[in-house]
């Protein structure tokens, strides 16, 4: 029970933080909100308290950084949403509950997660049909394909595809590890195994490109297939494959970027929003001089210059991708530098719960998920601050979404899990 | 499997190692850079939330004011078109001119006389506001003015000084435009070849023609070279200079005259011999005397004041620049790529007023704070003493002679003695540009006037009712 009581001693700075950082909103836009901020403040250390209760009960030996981690950056995440629009935080309140409702029963329920091994080729399938589905029936939201509505309802069925992918991957590449790093034949001077083990590494290839074409989308497309990459290079310790699918990614995307021309236009973009800083350049323009107001310590929760009068934001899409703009120009380099550490700090968990795992199905599923934080906080916030092409990608617990932060916080649970079953063997 | 976990963990802090940099970047690096960016609305919607202050005319009338909407505060002009050029416009979108722009930090109240009263004032909980401008302008002349232009349906500029202190009495630039309306019509206003936006009093660059006579004449008798009464002939109605003829008007010979004639009647040829008498450099000498070649100081942004002076391919040319004596002679009569403004012709009618005394124009008479504190006062200062006491005297009884005898006939009233010159500049393919330079009662001046009416038809036929107009009005006649 170590573990949950350093847990319990982790979340000390955490409900101090969350407390702050409530007030703080609250008394700078006293004006247009109300106390009920503070209940949200009450609310959430509530939903953690049980997070952590549960934890007791069920996984006493998981990690105890990776639940305080999160609880901060999805109290930051609210922060911002209420103080951009009262209402969504209340909405985005609700998905903390299912998520964590989900979190409870992939902890209650999948302790012996290792199962999972065992239908990876369903959970891959099922990822790969969340997948078509998107682009079958998707509806298109800024010239992207990643949203399925149901009534008033959309759903992200990409972020929970994500997790599908990661386990079959886990699975797929654990099983094959040996026959991937026996080479038969070579190509272009690389050791390659049989062409019949690479096939379904192949397809993967295929489906990110089917993403990145039928999608519209880079963004996520980057995001399977850098996870794909990194989880094949930690299975076969062989640098040719990530270099390999490297350089077959770069060939995709150059050939994307000369036949789509919404991928054409967000290169464009990228390289140079200036010229049309009121027309398509306008988002991250705009990104950018929030970030740039942000200055070295910001302009204060709730004062900086983020909405029109009428309540509108000022940049699009500010509460979903834009979230990390606001908190730059909020909190400023220091905040903003502090919430990337928190990030590190989480994928380093991550990898670190992969390190001391001790079978190879574990061990990738950690290293899945974590890159695929890792990677999915890269592209959103490369993009938001202009270092790559801008991508709609949600900031995994922080930005507003409910298929995030469900899906989030079922990779949570995951890692929890495997972080409990390798410290419950060692401790016995 | 963990040596590769490692370095994938590795690779991890590096990009985000990265993001810090980049992030630093843009908010240390960049930071000033971004903020000054036209596209980024955040100074100008800051600003906003400040109470602006009006801009009042010489008797309290609201010029600009404004109108909140929520926490931010809008710029409302409840005289309309009246002073549109002059005050300008503050606008989120459009940005600001005129006295709104050269101004803003008192009528924001940043400037430092201001800042730090509003910031004790924020602190005792106060709203931040910023000061009032009150000008010198008289709303009676600047409506005689704006519609007496109006009336004719013509571009054109009006400048009023009073001739004791410099101060602008009236200003004004035709067409105007409602600095209410700017959403609705900007697209329109910016199309216009009429250039409704410019403000021609003081950007407006006009071959002077004959009215720049008044300074070629005040070169000639403030050096002593001619008098009044010294004589000239003329049998042709044209000269040769250098194998160059220039010719009066209609080519109508005026025979034996002297000089006061040949101003009251504008007769170029005379005018071409003084001028070659003088000479470049003395003409040079009086022209920067009267302020050309430089912007009058003038309280309205610097880039929308032009200075007076040759021009060549829209550039002033140095005072310097050698010119051939055929040049000499046309520049004496108010060619030879001669661009002067309304406010530069106003101030040498002003200065030969004043007993040759040019007073440095001004219109904001004070600046109070929000408490009622005038926190800065305009001062009637001397600029320059371009021609002596008796010269102006000459000058004046000339200037007299033109409305009484001479091509300024139509000003002739009983009511006052006006004093001034007329001129007539031929525009390539338009009608010339008509003049009117002058200051009244002759006996005691008080409002010194430049007018310019473009695509005139006739002889001063045009300008000159429109300054008698404007003239009475100024002193209430």
């Amino acid at each position: 029970m170590m573990e949950r009581r350093r847990e319990l001693v982790n979340f000390l700075p955490v409900l101090l933080l969350i407390l702050i950082g409530f007030a703080s909103v609250y008394a700078a836009r006293s004006e247009q909100i109300n106390a009920g901020s503070l209940t949200y403040g009450l609310f959430f250390i509530a939903l953690f308290a049980g997070a952590h209760l549960l934890l007791r009960i069920a996984a006493p030996h998981a990690d105890p950084y990776l639940l305080p981690l999160a609880a901060l950056l999805s109290a930051m995440g609210i922060m911002m949403i209420y103080r951009i629009d009262p209402g969504l935080a209340a909405a985005q309140t609700k998905w903390l509950l299912v998520g964590l409702g989900l979190f409870a029963a992939i902890v209650v329920f999948l302790r012996d997660y290792r199962k999972l091994d065992d239908y990876i080729y369903l959970l891959g399938a099922l990822g790969v049909l969340l997948l078509v589905l998107t682009i079958i029936i998707g509806s298109e939201i800024n010239g992207a394909r990643l949203w399925l509505r149901f009534g008033g309802l959309s759903i992200q069925l990409g972020e929970f595809s994500k997790v599908l992918i990661t386990i079959f991957l886990a699975g797929y590449l654990n099983s094959k590890r040996e026959l991937l790093s026996t080479t038969t034949w070579r190509f272009l001077g690389i050791p390659m195994p049989d062409l019949k083990h690479l096939l379904p590494l192949v397809t993967m290839w295929g489906l990110s490109f089917a993403l990145l074409l039928l999608m519209n989308d880079l963004g996520t497309s980057l995001l399977f297939f850098g996870i794909f990459l990194a989880m094949t290079y930690v299975a076969t310790g062989r640098l040719a494959y990530p270099v390999l699918g490297g350089i077959l990614f770069t060939g995709g995307a150059i050939l994307a970027y000369n036949v789509k021309y919404t991928v054409h236009t967000r290169v464009d973009i990228w390289l140079n929003p200036w010229t049309d800083a009121a027309g398509s350049g306008y988002q991250i323009v705009q990104s950018l001089f929030a970030i740039g107001d942000g200055g070295l310590f910001g302009t204060g929760l709730g004062k900086g210059y983020l909405l029109f009068q009428s309540g509108e934001p000022i940049i699009p899409a500010l509460h979903t991708d834009f979230i990390f703009s606001a908190i730059a120009e909020e909190l400023g380099l220091a905040g903003a530098t502090a919430l990337i550490i928190l990030f590190m700090l989480l994928c380093y968990r991550g990898f670190k719960i992969a390190v001391a795992s001790d079978d190879g199905f574990s061990k990738l599923l950690a290293v899945g998920l974590s890159a695929g934080l890792a990677l999915q906080t890269f592209v959103i916030l490369g993009g938001v601050m202009k270092l790559i092409p801008l991508t709609g990608i949600t900031l995994p617990f922080v930005s507003y979404g409910g298929s995030s932060i469900v899906a989030n916080y079922a990779s949570l649970a995951l890692l929890l899990l495997i972080s409990h079953r390798t410290n419950a063997e060692q401790a016995s | 499997m963990n040596a590769s976990i490692r370095k994938l963990f590795f690779l991890t802090v590096l990009m985000f190692g990265g993001l810090v940099v980049v992030l630093t970047w843009w908010q240390v690096v960049q930071e000033k850079s971004l903020a000054e960016n036209p596209h980024n609305t955040r100074k100008v919607f800051a600003q906003m939330r400040i109470e602006r202050g009006l801009i009042l005319d010489n008797i309290r009338g609201e010029l600009a004011t404004n109108r909140r909407e929520g926490d931010l505060y809008y710029r409302v002009y409840p005289q309309g078109d009246l002073a549109a050029h002059l005050v300008g416009y503050s606008d989120p979108v459009y940005g600001r001119t005129g006295l709104e722009r050269s101004w803003n930090d008192y009528l924001t109240g940043t400037a430092d006389e201001v800042e730090l009263l509003n910031t004790l004032n924020t602190l005792m909980g106060k709203e931040k506001r910023g000061a009032d401008l009150k000008l010198t302008l008289d709303p009676e002349i600047q409506r005689t003015a704006l519609s007496a232009m109006q009336d004719l349906g013509k571009r054109g500029a009006v400048v009023v000084l009073d001739v004791k202190t410099g101060a602008v009495l009236a200003m004004v630039s035709t067409p105007t435009f409602d600095p209410n309306l700017l959403e609705e019509n900007w697209t329109q206003l910016n199309a216009d070849a009429d250039a409704p936006l410019l403000n021609r009093a003081t950007q407006g660059l006009y071959t002077p023609g004959s009215s720049f006579k008044l300074i070629t004449t005040a070169a000639a008798l403030d050096t002593g070279t001619f008098q009044p009464d010294s004589k000239f002939k003329d049998d042709k109605g044209s000269i040769e200079i250098y194998g160059n003829t220039i010719r009066n008007w209609r080519d109508l010979p005026f025979g034996d005259h002297d000089f006061s004639e040949a101003f009251s009647q504008s007769i170029n040829t005379t005018f071409a011999q003084v001028g070659d008498k003088l000479g470049q450099e003395t003409l040079i000498r009086y022209m920067r005397a009267f302020g050309l070649y430089q912007k009058p100081p003038f309280e309205l942004p610097a880039d929308e004041v032009m200075a007076s002076g040759r021009y060549q391919d829209g550039k002033l040319m140095s005072p310097e620049a050698a010119m051939d004596p055929v040049q000499v002679a046309w520049m004496a009569i108010g060619q030879e790529n001669l661009q002067v403004t309304p406010l530069q012709m106003a101030m040498v009618a002003q200065a030969i007023a004043n007993g040759g005394r040019m007073m440095k124009p001004y219109v904001v008479d004070n600046v109070t704070d929000f408490d009622g504190t005038i926190i800065r006062q305009g001062k009637p200062q001397e600029l320059a003493k371009p021609i002596s006491r008796g010269t102006a005297a000459d000058m004046k009884d000339m200037m007299i002679k033109v409305v009484n005898e001479g091509t300024g006939s139509r000003l002739k009233t009983d009511k006052v003695q006006i004093a001034g010159k007329t001129g007539t500049a031929e525009v390539e393919g338009r009608g010339p540009n008509a003049w009117f330079v002058g200051f009244a009662p002759a006996e005691d001046p008080q409002v010194a006037i430049a007018v310019v009416v473009e695509d005139a038809d006739a002889f001063g036929s045009i300008s000159g009712p429109v300054a008698l107009k404007i003239i009475l009005a100024a002193l209430g006649l």
